[in-house]
């Protein structure tokens, strides 16, 4: 790559090297962005980081009561029964094995991560998206995208916008390349048709880590949300929390070649990491923690298919758990992404939380007042994110333990609309549990890990 | 699903027509909007200045990308034709205010101003008003129906950014369509949103974001003076500056919308420390009757005012917040600087670290250049069209309740506009 730098990027770098010194994060955003140096310098086209295939698949919601006869889906492959678009990650697998993931999609899309971009280390992270078409509908040839939701100063060549940019038409591969800036919580979506394909699960959580992580001074793990520098969003373990929904009947309308008044819109099952309660709190698939660097690196077969968790094989296209495991005094930071089309009122019943961040900003005014507040309940809009910090209590073993050998407190949607499986009483949907353990919960190895 | 291409053909035609009236090729206009066109700039915030205005309640006619029409009923400018959203009345901190409103309507009508202080209606303080047995029924003094006046004043003591409606069975009223803004520019100037230092902008970046919602069945039953049903109540149409897209981002006055004016294009250059220092003000209002959360690609918006107070603490501590969601609430007002920075320089000297895709392995939207590089102008496929002028970027803003980006079933119809980035000053836009 040609190295240019023009006299007002030199500007840039000088004033840059200085301001980074003080700590880039607590700067007014205006000046933040100006003073970033923006040269990356590396061999030609390297590998991407991760390698993303968009297609269509089936996924498991408890069928018992149906919607009409939108649900279950009657097309559907058992132990299936719901109709999705979706992503899988098929980093690291063969051509052929790539290709038979067609109509394997999962839900939520898979959760990845990067490090904050670092101008004293520059690196690109890089993301390449496939299309490999969809197996339930070979009439439709639709492109896919990858669009940052939140991403600050992208070029429409890399915002996933078909219409201002590019799409990936089927059999086709685009790398996107990002410089990620600024940390905190995001999401990713195709953003082709983008009420379809969104709603249809193309949908998922991203996050960034801070430059200010391993820092072990003003905490002593070294994680933090954001360069707050002064350890405020410092923490032991972390969740995400991605919400969207199903509305059967959509679901159905493009599994049975129909399409749906998108104006009549309203939301069946409200999940969770992609699954309802209490489906939340079984297990995440099985996972390699060494070769997750940049996603959740789940096991495969020999065919590339996703490995099951274990005791659930109708999960095995929703790996993601939401079960919040942790240990007394520890500080525990829940990721709440909101993609459904509803506000969904996440509330933690027996534990506060403070709010650190939302939208991937540190909750800071512009000349570094504190906004951070503490609540239990976590408000959030369609397209919004929080970041929310509890500390774990100490464990009781009283009567709400019952013997289990923890704690538990519930995490769900107060809308109470959405904590339901659309059958007569009992919780469901948007709905989780925080286990607090006397002992025996290991350090995370990836985000979402039980640790046991 | 894209089954044939049809439906993006039509979006394109629907585009070419709505990007035809640019510039200030304005053609014939009629009454109101030939007065407010004269002075008013093809993009962003198309003021009415007063302080003193008079306003009508009317019926009209808008209509909808989806090929309908609806009845509605909006305030116009006093003797002017029918417009929607109601005028967007500009005046300056310590104006006496006064609206001499007429209600043309068959029913008692009325305007309320929520957020200013000391109303007066015909001169003494305006007041709810209650029927005999002591129930509300109106939230100020009405103007009777079929001719009755009505004359509002106050003095605008607050800066900010304002919503001004039918205070008269406003769950009828305000969503058949009599809501409007109402700006007051504080006296640091017309380039600050308030009193503070760090609410300046740049003037002429200064964008309306004026979201509303329709149940055309009550739309339909008011036209026919036919009872509704509250209960049954269910939007099938969403909109900005009162069009819905890609009507929203046609110009200002634009001729083929005679009684929509209000476009909602934002067209900004990117961040300059000297030619471009200051960012833009996008003025978010919500007039419909549930909470919308509006989604800007490419930026985070720095929410510095609501409800016509600057978000700041007692001791004017700055507490204004990044937000890549604007989730306003009914009836809210948000100020939201926007700014978009060039942050990588990328440029055919400073290439994108990848390599482009050939022109036969890719999908191009019809904003799209041709290049990923800001005012460049590159190669598109056989017998695809874009729109796009001069190299500039078009970056995306939209509901992110996504179904609402749909017209009764037409997708890519709803509250969606578009930021347009220009190449930075001198460059070769028209």
């Amino acid at each position: 790559m040609k190295k240019h730098i023009s006299r007002r990027d030199f500007l840039k770098l000088a004033g840059g090297a200085a301001v980074i010194a003080a700590g880039v994060g607590v700067l007014p955003p205006f000046v933040r962005k100006a003073l970033a140096p923006d040269e990356v310098v590396e061999a030609q086209t390297p590998a991407p980081d991760l390698y993303w295939a968009g297609t269509d698949g089936w996924i498991y919601l408890p069928p018992d009561p149906p919607v009409g006869f939108y649900f279950p889906d009657d097309y559907a492959p058992a132990p299936f029964n719901t109709y999705i678009f979706g992503f899988r990650n098929v980093t690291g697998l063969t051509t052929v094995q790539k290709n038979n993931q067609k109509n394997h999609a999962q839900h939520n899309a898979p959760l990845f991560w990067a490090n904050q971009y670092d101008p004293a280390h520059p690196k690109d992270f890089r993301v390449q998206l496939t299309n490999l078409g969809l197996g339930q509908r070979p009439d439709l040839v639709d492109s896919h995208t990858l669009h940052w939701h939140g991403f600050r100063n992208v070029i429409p060549f890399f915002d996933g916008e078909p219409t201002g940019s590019i799409s990936v038409p089927i059999g086709r591969d685009f790398t996107y390349v990002y410089r990620p800036r600024d940390p905190g919580t995001y999401m990713y979506h195709c953003h082709v048709e983008d009420v379809e394909h969104v709603h249809m699960g193309m949908t998922g959580p991203v996050f960034i880590r801070p430059l200010q992580n391993g820092n072990t001074a003003l905490y002593p793990s070294g994680k933090y949300v954001y360069n707050d520098g002064d350890g405020s969003t410092g923490h032991d373990r972390e969740f995400v929390m991605f919400m969207s929904e199903v509305w059967a009947e959509a679901h159905w309308c493009d599994s049975h070649i129909q399409l749906p008044d998108w104006s009549d819109y309203h939301a069946d099952f409200s999940l969770l990491n992609g699954r309802v309660y209490p489906d939340t709190i079984a297990p995440n698939s099985p996972i390699n923690a060494a070769t997750s660097i940049n996603a959740h690196s789940v096991q495969r077969d020999a065919n590339g298919e996703l490995v099951a968790p274990v005791g659930y094989p109708q999960l095995q296209y929703q790996p993601l758990s939401s079960l919040i495991t942790c240990k007394p005094g520890e500080r525990v930071l829940l990721r709440f992404i909101n993609l459904g089309f509803r506000e969904a009122a996440m509330t933690l019943a027996g534990i506060k939380m403070r709010i650190v961040g939302r939208d991937a900003t540190l909750m800071r005014g512009r000349d570094g007042t504190d906004t951070s507040y503490v609540t239990n309940t976590v408000l959030a809009s369609a397209g919004e994110s929080f970041d929310a910090i509890f500390t774990a209590p100490a464990y009781t073993g009283g009567s709400g333990s019952s013997g289990h050998g923890y704690d538990t407190y519930m995490v769900y949607n107060r809308r109470l609309t959405q904590v339901s499986n659309l059958s007569a009483g009992g919780f469901g949907g948007q709905a989780t549990e925080v286990r607090v353990y006397p002992s025996g919960v290991a350090a995370q190895q990836y985000p979402n890990d039980w640790g046991m | 699903m894209q089954p044939s291409g049809f439906k993006s053909l039509r979006l394109g035609i629907v585009l070419l027509l709505a990007l035809s009236v640019g510039g200030l090729s304005l053609g014939a206009q009629t009454g109101a909007q030939r007065v407010a066109a004269a002075t008013a700039p093809a993009i962003g915030l198309a003021c009415t200045y007063g302080p003193t205005f008079t306003v009508d309640a009317k019926t009209g006619i808008i209509t909808i990308s989806d090929g309908n029409t609806v009845f509605m009923w909006s305030y116009s400018v006093g003797g002017q034709p029918f417009q929607y959203p109601g005028p967007v009345l500009c005046v300056n901190q310590g104006d006496t205010v006064t609206v001499i409103f007429h209600n043309t309507l068959s029913e008692d009508s009325s305007i309320i101003f929520p957020g200013q202080t000391n109303v007066l209606a015909n001169g003494a303080p305006a007041q709810p008003q209650f029927d005999g047995t002591g129930k509300a029924t109106s939230l100020t003094n009405v103007a009777p129906a079929n001719g009755g006046s009505m004359t509002y004043s106050f003095v605008a003591s607050n800066p900010g950014t304002y919503l001004y409606q039918s205070g008269t069975n406003p769950e009828k009223q305000a969503r058949m369509g009599l809501s409007g803004a109402l700006i007051v520019r504080p006296t640091s100037g017309a380039n600050f949103a308030y009193n503070r230092a760090d609410s300046r902008f740049t003037p002429e970046e200064e964008f309306l974001v004026f979201l509303t919602e329709i149940d055309p069945y009550q739309h339909s039953a008011a036209e026919q003076n036919l009872p509704f049903d509250l209960t049954t109540y269910h939007v099938h149409y969403w909109l900005l500056n009162g069009r819905t897209f890609p009507d929203t981002i046609a110009d200002n006055f634009a001729t083929r919308l005679p009684s929509q004016p209000y476009g909602s294009l934002a067209r900004i250059h990117p961040y300059d420390a000297t030619a471009h220092p200051y960012p833009g003000l996008a003025r978010y209002i919500n007039a419909g009757s549930e909470e919308y959360s509006h989604h800007p690609h490419g930026h985070n918006g720095v929410v510095i005012g609501r409800d016509g107070q600057p978000v700041a603490g007692p001791a004017g501590q700055d507490m204004s917040f990044e937000k890549y969601a604007i989730n306003i609430g009914p009836g809210q007002t948000w100020d939201v600087l926007m700014q978009w920075y060039d942050a990588e320089n990328y440029s055919m000297a400073n290439p994108i670290p990848v390599t482009v895709p050939d022109i036969s392995n890719m999908t191009t939207g019809m904003f799209y250049s041709g290049s990923p590089y800001l005012g460049v102008k590159g190669t598109l496929p056989p017998g695809t069209s874009s729109l796009n002028q001069c190299g500039e970027y078009y970056i995306i803003s939209h509901n992110h309740a996504l179904f609402q980006l749909d017209a009764w079933g037409m997708t890519m119809a709803g509250q969606i506009t578009y930021l347009r980035i220009d190449p930075p000053l001198p460059n070769n836009c028209p």
